[in-house]
This record gives C-alpha cells, structure tokens and sequence, in this order.
C-alpha cells in the first residue's frame, strides 16, 4: 500500500479481509497504530480474531466475551495489504499468513464425514 | 433473460413465503378478526419486496451480504447485539418449523411426536449435507407449492366477496373493547413481522451469493421478488379467509398446524387435505433448512469466515459446523417439551425487534450513489425504505409491550 491517507474508520475497521485467492480470513477486528504528538500517525498491522474485537466492546462486556470467546489475535502487517475497497484485499494467501490454522484443523476431522466432498 | 431461471426463482419464492409462524398468524387473524386484518397482508408483502430488492441488488452489485453490511454500518457493538437476537430469532423460529414438520407428519402416520422430531433433525440435516444450495431452494420451495390448495379451498369456502376487499382498507375493529383493540394490534404487528421476517432477508441476500449473481441479474432480482411475493402473498390471503370462513364461524382456535389442512379439507375433501400438508411439511422443511442456514451465514459473515454451500465442508469448515449445531440446539429445543407454536409466537414478536438493525445499514448502502453507482436506489426506493423504516421502528417498539398486554395473544 502507498503512504496516502486512509480513513480508517469508514475504509478498514470492521471490514472483511481477504486474500490473494479471494477466500475470507477474517475481520479487521483492531487496528495496531504507531506514531505520537508531532508525527504522523501509521497502521502498523492489522488485527484479527476475538482478542482484538472484544476490547473495542463497552464495559463490562469485554471480560465477559473474551470468557465466551478467547483471547487469540492475528496480527497482520500493513504492509501485506494490496488494496482497500469494500473488503481488505491481501497480496498472500491465508495459508502463507497462518490465518487458517484453526479451518485446517477442523476441516482434518470433517473430511472423513461420508459426503463432504459433494459438490 | 433467462427464463426458466426466472420462473423457477418466482415458483419457488411462492413455495417458500408461508411459513409455520405466518400460517398460524394468519389463520387466527381470520379466525379473530375476519377480514379486517388482510390490508397488513399487503403492508408486509411490499415491505418485504422493497428490502428483499435492496438486499439482491447489494448483493449482486457489492457481492455483500446483510451482515458485512450491518458490521460495517451499524459498528462493532450494534452490529453483534443484531446478530445475537438475530440467530437467537433464527433459532426460535427453526425449532418451531422442525417441531411443525414433526406435527405433521404425525397427523400424516400416527407415530410417536418425539421420534418423529428427532426423524425430522436426520433428513433436514442429510439435506443440507448433501443437496447441492439450488437443490435446497428448487425441491423445498417446489412441493411447498402445493398449499396452493389453500387459495382453492379459500375460493370454494364461499366468502363474501364485498367483505374481502373491504379488508384491504386500513381500519379498525368496530365496536371494540380496549382489550379487543390491543388484542387487534398485537395481530397486526405479529402478522405484519411474520411476512418480514429478517431471516428471509439474510437467507436472500446470501442465495444470491450463492448463486453468483451479477449486475446482470438486477432485474432478474427485481422479478422474482416482486411477483414471488405477491404470489405468495395470495397463500396468506387465502389462509385469512379460510380463517375467517371455516374457524371463526365454528370458534376454533388455530393451536396446531393441522388445523389449516383440515380447513382446507373440510372446504375441498380428501385430497386437498394431503396437498396442503404435503405442502406445509415441505414448507417447514424449508424454512428449517433457511433459518438454520441464515444462522451460520449471520456468523460467518459477521466474523469473517470462509462461508456457502458453494463451498465444500473442509473449505468453510466453521460454517458448516455452525448450521448443524444449530440444528441440532433447535431440535434439542423441542425435543425438551416445549410447545412449536407456542415457540412461534415468541419468535415472530422478538423477530420484528432486530428488523430495524438489519434494515437501516441496507438502507443506507442501497441509497448511497458512490458505492452503488448507476444501482442506487432511485426515488421510490428511498421513499418506500425510509417510510418502512420507521413502520418497522413503531412495530419493534411496540411488539414486546403488546405481548405482554395481551398475553401473548390470548386477551
């Protein structure tokens, strides 16, 4: 991505985020920011999963959802991000990023249900 | 165009429109209020064409469905709170249509209700497993057809035909007491948020997904929305009247499914019995298959996961586990006691409470020009959607107090 301004809250908070094969990987759940007084202020990566969503929830529902939920959080790098639109386009695969552990996972132990490859 | 697409489409979004809720709203509307119900009939099914043709037509041009416009629009906190009623709606209202098919089919063979629930959790779940998504759609919404029965049986009960019309004329009752009034508007509300029902919008939008539509299905949208709902809204006519005409008359009350078949059996005899609950349990089953579907589609949407039965089991693996636990915590619901149409009742009051939430971020993706472009909405659109907004915004505010004053529909 180039260093032009972007509207985070319209363009990229609460977005989907896909990648290079267009197959969704997430939310962008959170944002990791960088910068202070006097400088400019830069996305350093984004974030995905519970952990990053159930702090951006009013008081005292974060506790409660991270005890439903869990805590775990991607974190994936501005820099990984080819383009901004209705969803957040990435340049590599979910594979390539570590954003489908938990698919592959559960899709191991799916695969052996008898018609699951049906189209 | 294409159309045999075209057809099928308006076939089976007739098949699919009644469901177990809006059946026995609008029969014990009939039954309780004759015919001055039937002008909310025609309020719903416009409702329901102006937010099902923005929720295509979003989705055909944005590739988005309900959700990812609610999280998007709505925000983080709102947007979770929607989907949280949402699939708690979903869930209601799954677990009465699988409790209705289970009804049915009892009446059907006379077996044992319990068995006959857990039955009915097996073929629902080996259909959605196995039946390709236009399958689904073609067989559930095609052989729910046959409660067309319910328009005959309606025709041959012989009503008064003046008196009919009369009832598409916004009114109130005549003569009425104050607990008649609140017992007339919790009808209106309840049969109204029945037509709209907000899974219907979710399971649209995500069918058109599904099915890969572009812009150059805009105007197939347009069509099969538009005359599937009025088409289907004859079927709901048709129960109002049968309502009024064969159970008003004999002061019965509609507390089970089967009491609309049997109306229409008493009108047409053997055979049209058979049609119209061979139609119902397709209907049902349809509606099952929608709500439980619309669920996983609301989560995965909202969170961002792989989604769609386009997608094989191991390429969207939490959607495909979240339809079938929800399945089974519908069935689970019943199989524990609790009575479908009580079940019903709850689920269409607290379903029109969400329809703001999901509505407003449609509204404004549809009217926006810089996203929608040469698609946005025109004139009429924003007129009818802003006007339905805030229909929808009363009845939401109105329905849970209406339950309560009324309770729960009993006077």
């Amino acid at each position: 991505m180039n260093k032009d301004p972007v509207d985070l809250v319209r363009s990229v908070l609460d977005h989907e985020i896909v990648d290079a094969d267009d197959v969704p990987c997430g939310m962008v759940d959170n944002l990791e920011l960088s910068g202070g007084p006097g400088t400019t202020l830069e996305v350093d990566s984004l974030l995905t999963g519970p952990g990053a969503w159930t702090e951006r929830l009013p008081w005292p529902f974060p506790r409660l959802a991270r005890a439903v939920v869990g805590r775990r959080v991607s974190k994936i790098p501005w820099s990984e991000v080819a383009s901004l639109g209705d969803r957040v386009k990435l340049k590599s695969t979910a594979h390539e990023l570590g954003l489908d552990a938990r698919d592959r996972r559960l899709a191991r132990w799916l695969k052996r249900i008898p018609g699951s490859e049906a189209d | 165009m294409k159309v045999l697409e075209i057809f099928l489409g308006i076939l089976t979004s007739v098949g699919g429109f009644v469901e177990i809720g809006e059946l026995t709203f609008a029969l014990n509307a009939g039954s309780k209020f004759d015919f001055a119900l039937l002008w909310v009939v025609v309020l719903g099914t416009v409702g329901i064409i102006v937010y099902g043709e923005m929720a295509g037509r979003i989705a055909a041009v944005r590739k988005q469905p309900v959700f990812h416009l609610i999280r998007e629009r709505d925000g983080l906190t709102a947007g979770l709170l929607t989907l949280i009623a949402a699939n708690l709606v979903n869930l209601l209202t799954c677990a009465a249509e699988v409790g209705g098919i289970a009804l049915v089919w009892q009446l059907m063979t006379g077996w044992a209700y319990r068995p006959l629930v857990a039955g009915t959790f097996v073929l629902l779940a080996l259909a959605v497993w196995l039946l390709p998504f236009k399958w689904i759609e073609r067989v559930f919404g095609l052989f729910g057809l046959s409660m067309v029965v319910f328009v005959a049986a309606a025709i041959a009960s012989g009503p008064q035909w003046q008196q009919v019309v009369g009832g598409f004329v916004p009114q109130l009752p005549k003569a009425a007491t104050s607990s008649e009034m609140w017992l007339y508007a919790y009808f209106a509300v309840a049969l109204f948020s029945s037509i709209v029902l907000p899974y219907e919008t979710y399971f649209y939008a995500s069918g058109a997904i599904e099915d890969r539509w572009t812009t150059k299905d805009v105007n197939l949208n347009r069509i099969i929305i538009i005359v599937g709902s009025v088409l289907g809204s004859l079927l709901c006519i048709a129960l109002v009247v049968l309502g009024s005409q064969q159970l008003s008359a004999r002061a019965i009350e509609a507390q089970l499914p089967g009491t609309a078949a049997l109306a229409a059996g008493v009108a047409l005899g053997h055979w049209a019995l058979i049609a119209a609950l061979l139609g119902m349990l397709f209907a049902f089953g349809g509606a099952a298959i929608e709500t439980t579907l619309s669920s996983a589609y609301n989560l995965a949407q909202f969170f961002g996961w792989p989604w769609g039965k386009f997608r094989k089991p191991r390429e969207a693996p939490r959607f495909h586990v979240a339809w079938f636990v929800l399945l089974l915590l519908s069935t689970l619901l019943i199989l524990s006691g609790i009575d479908p149409v009580e079940v019903v009742e709850y689920s269409i009051v607290f379903a029109v409470v969400t329809l703001p939430f999901t509505y407003f971020p449609m509204l404004v993706i549809a009217a926006d020009k810089r996203v929608m472009k040469g698609f946005a909405n025109g004139s009429l659109s924003n007129a009818l959607g802003w006007s339905f907004l805030v229909l929808t915004t009363i009845a939401a505010l109105a329905a849970i107090p209406l339950l309560l004053i009324t309770h729960g529909g009993r006077g």
